[in-house]
């Protein structure tokens, strides 16, 4: 199991364009806006704006690289019989998917990494030591949801529809969520959407480490519960599917 | 275990199945499946006795594919029972044992065919080294290409190399010379018989008899989901009339006809018969006997093809 999933990350950390797609836009992004509102005073975050972005960004790029390896890419290897070929191996279905969500996890890191080393480098963004490996980690363990979320995806469309629907969760969770944009500055019914949002509260654990707080439970449970959530919707859209094609 | 003389026509089950005293690779047990209203597998019993290569024959349609996802425990059987080694079929004791090749069968899109086998061969407790595999699959100038940049027959082996890499008891092979030319075909049976040299069981689906023929010491031939031949090549062959006597005659009727010794089927086109036989010079001299004014006699061979129409045919009458 441990080679399959090593070579699950393998090989998408091979495919140029899952790379520039997840990686590159987090950072090129991060780089134009903390340029571009860098000057500002501190933000409604309590965090001067390189900071503020740099994890709003880390988040944004980490979403993206597990929904993306998550959605897209179960939905194509679906579609190409490797899932069919794969059930012929000792491999069980609950492995399979274990080692599937540990991969999607896992490609949150370089979009993270690269993000923290824009900041420290081009940016001179400097915090305590600790803070560094706790925002990766933090992230990283975040994304949870966006992992379940995209197995949901993946078997309940197929390859293109997969990557457009995954493409339209994208972006509509990260502008809701305030990782473009702080939510204070949108109207009071966005605020309250946003604050159901997993992304947002991914956000929320980030700013509290930035700013040398401990994270708020409260953050932990609401994604703990869209995790819990997808994982089911998961269940139960793997389990009609098979009933049809069997 | 020596495998019956004659061949088992639909109707009579159940002689394969006493013959059996030990431990059988596959046990498909009044197994039904369908599929909206198709009936894609009516009612099949099956048994396939260990070191065997056993073909499954029949036209597009005929249940082949169904009845081999469901030997893999790809799909489940409405009712009956199957048993692989006395496993489950999908058990992870089933899944050690049988290595597969499917039609729709697909690789891990974005590595490479060497990764990729050393990734399958972890999964098994007991694997073939693989340059041992490599070579069976003639892959060696591959192994650094991607996997979702092969061929058609460079694709097909792979899934061999994928199927045997286990070091299986069982190899089941879902129309497995499909993609391949006639060089790769030849290559390929030739594998097998190193595979089965070792007395591993072969289970593959085709729907050329010469394939089967060639390749197979029994023939289990299935059409609309049901069993309608089983035996080996020669008795299978024996079963069907390889032989046509044709002749005209007055009253065209075939009554009688399909008695005489040799004989195994009759039609009649106009006044012109004809005779589907086994032994079609003991037809010839008994036909003489009781139709005298048989004229414009020809004795000609039949193509294993058109023998194969005639027994599905003779079912759907």
């Amino acid at each position: 199991m441990i080679k399959y999933l090593a070579l699950e990350i393998r090989r998408s950390l091979r495919d140029r364009r899952y790379l520039l797609l997840v990686a590159g836009w987090p950072v090129a992004a991060y780089l134009l806006f903390s340029t571009v509102f860098g000057a500002a005073a501190d933000r409604s975050e309590g965090l001067p704006p390189t900071v503020a972005i740099m994890v709003a960004m880390a988040s944004f790029g980490a979403m993206g690289g597990v929904l993306m390896a998550s959605g897209p890419r179960l939905a194509m290897d679906r579609q190409m019989g490797w899932l069919r070929q794969l059930r012929l191996t000792p491999l069980s279905p609950a492995r399979i998917l274990a080692a599937r969500l540990t991969a999607a996890m896992a490609l949150s890191l370089p979009a993270i990494i690269l993000t923290f080393i824009a900041a420290a480098l081009v940016k001179g963004v400097g915090l305590p030591l600790w803070e560094w490996p706790a925002l990766v980690l933090l992230i990283a363990a975040g994304c949870l949801p966006f992992a379940a979320i995209g197995i949901v995806v993946g078997t309940i469309a197929d390859g293109d529809g997969a990557q457009g629907l995954t493409m339209v969760l994208y972006l509509v969770l990260a502008a809701l969520g305030g990782l473009w944009m702080p939510v204070a500055i949108l109207p009071s019914v966005m605020q309250t959407i946003a604050r159901t949002l997993p992304s947002y509260h991914l956000a929320q654990l980030g700013w509290h480490i930035a700013r040398g707080e401990a994270p708020a439970l409260g953050d932990g449970l609401v994604l703990l519960a869209w995790f819990a959530g997808a994982a089911l919707l998961a269940v139960a859209v793997s389990r009609r599917l098979t009933l049809r094609s069997a | 275990m020596t495998y019956h003389p004659s061949a088992i026509v639909a109707g009579t089950p159940g002689l394969v199945a006493a013959e059996d005293d030990g431990e059988c690779a596959v046990r498909v047990d009044a197994v039904t499946r369908r599929f909206g209203p198709v009936l894609a597998v009516d009612n099949l019993s099956l048994t396939v006795e260990r070191g065997r290569t056993v073909a499954l024959l029949g036209p597009n349609g005929a249940g082949k594919t169904t009845t081999i996802s469901m030997l893999l425990g790809l799909s489940k059987p409405d009712s009956g029972s199957i048993e692989i080694f006395r496993s489950a079929p999908g058990s992870p004791a089933a899944h050690a044992d049988v290595g597969a090749m499917l039609q729709d069968g697909g690789m891990m899109p974005g590595v490479l065919v060497g990764e990729l086998l050393a990734m399958v061969r972890s999964l098994y407790m007991s694997p073939l080294a693989l340059g041992e595999v490599v070579d069976i699959a003639q892959l060696r100038e591959l192994e650094k290409r991607r996997v979702d940049r092969l061929s058609g027959g460079q694709s097909q082996r792979l899934r061999l190399a994928m199927a045997l890499i286990g070091d299986p008891r069982l190899l089941i092979l879902d129309e497995p010379t499909a993609a391949m030319d006639v060089e790769t075909r030849r290559g390929f049976w030739h594998a097998m018989e190193g595979f089965t040299e070792r007395g591993r069981t072969i289970l593959f689906s085709t729907h050329y008899l010469e394939e089967a023929d060639a390749a197979a010491d029994r023939i289990v031939m299935m059409a609309r989901g049901r069993v309608v031949a089983d035996g080996t090549p020669a008795a299978i062959k024996d079963s069907v009339g390889l032989r046509v006597i044709r002749f005209s005659s007055a009253h065209a009727g075939i009554a009688g006809l399909e008695t005489l010794p040799g004989a195994v089927s009759a039609t009649a086109h106009g006044s012109r018969v004809e005779l589907r036989c086994s032994d079609s010079d003991s037809a010839l001299r008994a036909l003489i006997a009781t139709r005298p004014d048989a004229r414009d006699i020809e004795v000609a061979g039949v193509a294993l093809e058109d023998a194969f129409i005639t027994i599905t045919d003779g079912l759907a009458a």
